[in-house]
């Protein structure tokens, strides 16, 4: 038998990355993984500046297990603080103190004013959000475009670009299910959170506000498994106490 | 020469990293879990009520007092709520004071909302002994199913309330399959002559339960109060989103020997008692405009007919011509204990809707929430009608402005309220 020659070895190791490269969902699947472990807990920073400079700054804590559970705390500020909301799956639950018992809340409800809406906050995988309708790839980019896989998000379709050294996205541009421009968002500031090196700082401009920016930095992101019974209206009133 | 551009380039990129560094900074550490928290608001309400001097809970609540077209009140009020862990134990209260001051003089009072310490030894499994505020049910005007909770003001459904002492527990667990999520949640709300007076009379231990359910993508709760202090009554309400944008909840709620006190139109005071069952159905739905809408119906099995209350308003205005002429307050004084006892609930009555819509952000202003509130009752006709604007853009400050229009004929419900209008603005300040 007649080995194959050096060259075609050659020529299919050229070839390999680029056909994986186009394999969006399995890429999709890799920038998941390397924004966020399956599993996990994290402190956010969402800030929200208006033409003027003022600022609006909310400091949240979020714990996800699995593809579908999270709870998604505010720590500050204190108007704020102890409001929590639950996702599983497409239901969703808010707790406000005041309140004293978790409501179930339409998905695409705002948790609190400003740009922010609960596709920000409570956010799942996008893989598990969105299925991947076209990829292709640029000398520094792939760019994937993505079509929402339930009526239950706020972003009918996503364009994403992602850094091929680092496989994680630079630029998301958000769009309504009649085209509309929503928001885009601009990832910023690698770091390594302890072997998940990823942007720290996700910037939002949105041409429906104008003028005003919305900014979101993490820290401690950290690989952790809750036990299930975390993500229950019973617990969600508790949800401080796993820090 | 490459090596200035170098050192240049390397200049204007620290720079640029400090200023981007300075610009969004995060001191994660400062939001560590601490032992001890503490925090509350402070708040400065101030009212204007145009008084309705014909109508009937005016000559109820005033024909003692001097006249008054209107009557201006400011309020004062501070909640503070500490917190501290350590181990498996939390011990955490809440304290409301309030003081207020109109024409007619000033008080105030201090009382302890909660105060109450958890053991929790494992994620789901909890124990907790002290005063606590429990909220059943799914309604957000009505509770039918809060049977062990103080009566909620429709007009302001997310006001604190004081709790009650008890010890109880919960257990909770997560399951693979349709049935997602149990809860069992056990408890006792002792009674005795000083303990829990506003609870109900005698010494009883009244046990009470509620089993929660996620079943498929429903919440379903199976509620039960044991004869004691009040009547035994048992329940049920579930809540569910048909759509992404449209939710459904409801509460059923069965009481036994419910017991109501009746002012018949010649002056007799009887008190009836049967079993009743309150009911409660509901949507809450969000518009691509970011409108959302919260409707309920609400069946009161213990509210009075419109019969019934047009006699106790038809016995109050001639207690108070007969006050009048004689200056004879018997029967004023006998009408206003009813009052206060059952007829002066903020929906005495059968049947009610209630109706909010709230518009996020009108006009792209950030943080401005207009919204509307109305409650209806279905047996009258008369309602209440309350536009509210809602501001937040100052990092912890509330402002809240809300009007108050009361409209009826004369021996109905909204339109024998002492108010005719309120106009009240509030502002919160957290800390």
């Amino acid at each position: 038998m007649r080995r194959p020659p050096c060259a075609f070895l050659l020529l299919v190791l050229f070839l390999a990355p680029s056909a994986y490269a186009l394999d969006g969902d399995e890429l999709l699947r890799r920038v998941d993984r390397n924004l966020n472990p399956e599993s996990y807990e994290a402190y956010r920073k969402l800030i929200n500046i208006e033409p003027d400079g003022r600022r609006k700054e909310y400091v949240l804590y979020t714990v996800k297990k699995g593809r579908d559970k999270l709870i998604a705390l505010f720590l500050d500020p204190p108007s704020e603080k102890g409001r929590a909301t639950l996702r599983l799956g497409d239901n969703m639950w808010l707790y406000i103190p005041g309140v004293g018992k978790p409501l179930r809340i339409t998905s695409l409800q705002s948790v609190v004013g400003g740009v922010f809406n609960n596709a920000d906050i409570l956010n799942l995988d996008y893989s598990v959000e969105y299925r991947v309708e076209k990829a292709a790839e640029e000398p520094a980019d792939y760019t994937l475009e993505l079509k929402a896989r339930t009526g239950a998000v706020a972003y009918d379709r996503l364009n994403m670009r992602v850094d091929r050294a680092t496989l994680t996205p630079t630029e998301i541009e958000a769009y309504a299910a009649s085209g509309l421009l929503i928001k885009t968002l601009h990832f910023k500031d690698i770091k390594d959170f302890g072997g998940i090196k990823r942007p720290s700082v996700i910037e939002t401009d949105s041409p429906l506000y104008k003028g005003y920016k919305s900014v979101m930095l993490y820290a401690k992101i950290k690989a952790r498994v809750f036990p299930d019974e975390v993500f229950t209206l019973d617990y969600l009133p508790r949800a401080g106490e796993l820090r | 020469m490459p090596g200035r551009w170098l050192v240049f380039s390397a200049a204007v990129f620290l720079s640029a990293s400090a200023a981007a560094a300075e610009e969004y900074r995060f001191d994660v550490e400062a939001f560590e879990k601490k032992p001890f928290e503490l925090n509350g608001y402070a708040e400065l309400r101030a009212e204007r009520s145009w008084l309705d001097r014909d109508a009937a809970l005016y000559q109820l609540n005033f024909f003692d007092q001097e006249a008054h077209s209107a009557l201006d009140r400011m309020t004062g009020a501070l909640e503070l709520s500490g917190l501290y862990r350590r181990g498996i134990a939390t011990v955490q209260a809440t304290v409301h004071g309030e003081g207020a001051r109109d024409e007619l003089g000033s008080e105030g009072e201090t009382r302890l909302y909660e105060g109450y310490l958890t053991l929790e030894p494992a994620t789901g499994t909890r124990v907790e002994a002290g005063k606590r505020v429990l909220r059943w049910g799914k309604g957000y005007a009505w509770n039918p199913v809060g049977f062990v909770e103080r009566p909620k003001d429709p007009n302001d459904p997310e006001l604190s309330r004081e709790g009650f002492v008890m010890l109880g527990g919960s257990y909770t667990r997560s399951l693979d399959g349709a049935l997602k999520t149990v809860t069992f949640t056990p408890l006792l709300v002792p009674t005795t002559g000083h303990l829990n007076e506003g609870f109900g009379s005698g010494e009883h231990a009244n046990a009470a339960a509620r089993l929660s359910l996620l079943y498929r993508d429903t919440d379903i709760d199976f509620l039960v109060l044991g004869a004691g202090a009040r009547s035994a009554r048992y329940g049920l309400d579930f809540a569910r989103n048909l759509t992404t944008n449209f939710e459904i909840h409801g509460e059923w709620a069965r009481i036994t020997d419910a017991t109501k006190p009746m002012l018949s139109a010649s002056g007799a005071v009887t008190t009836q008692t049967a079993d009743a069952t309150s009911y409660l159905l509901g949507v809450r739905h969000l518009s691509v405009n970011d409108a959302t809408t919260i409707l309920e119906y609400y069946r009161n099995g213990t509210g009075y007919s419109e019969a019934e209350m047009q006699d106790f308003f038809r016995f109050g205005h001639t207690a108070y011509d007969t006050f009048l002429q004689t200056g004879t307050d018997t029967a004023l004084q006998r009408a206003r204990d009813l009052l206060e006892a059952s007829y002066g609930r903020p929906t005495p009555m059968q049947r009610y809707l209630y109706l909010r819509v709230s518009q996020k952000e009108p006009f792209d202003i950030l943080y401005f929430n207009p919204a509307v509130a109305s409650i209806v009752n279905l047996d009258d006709h008369s309602y209440s009608l309350a536009p509210e604007l809602l501001y937040t853009g100052v990092t912890n400050l509330d402002l809240r402005l809300r009007w108050f229009l009361l409209h009826g004929n004369w021996l109905t419900d909204f339109g024998e309220k002492q108010n005719a209008q309120r106009l009240e603005l509030r502002v919160r300040y957290y800390f």
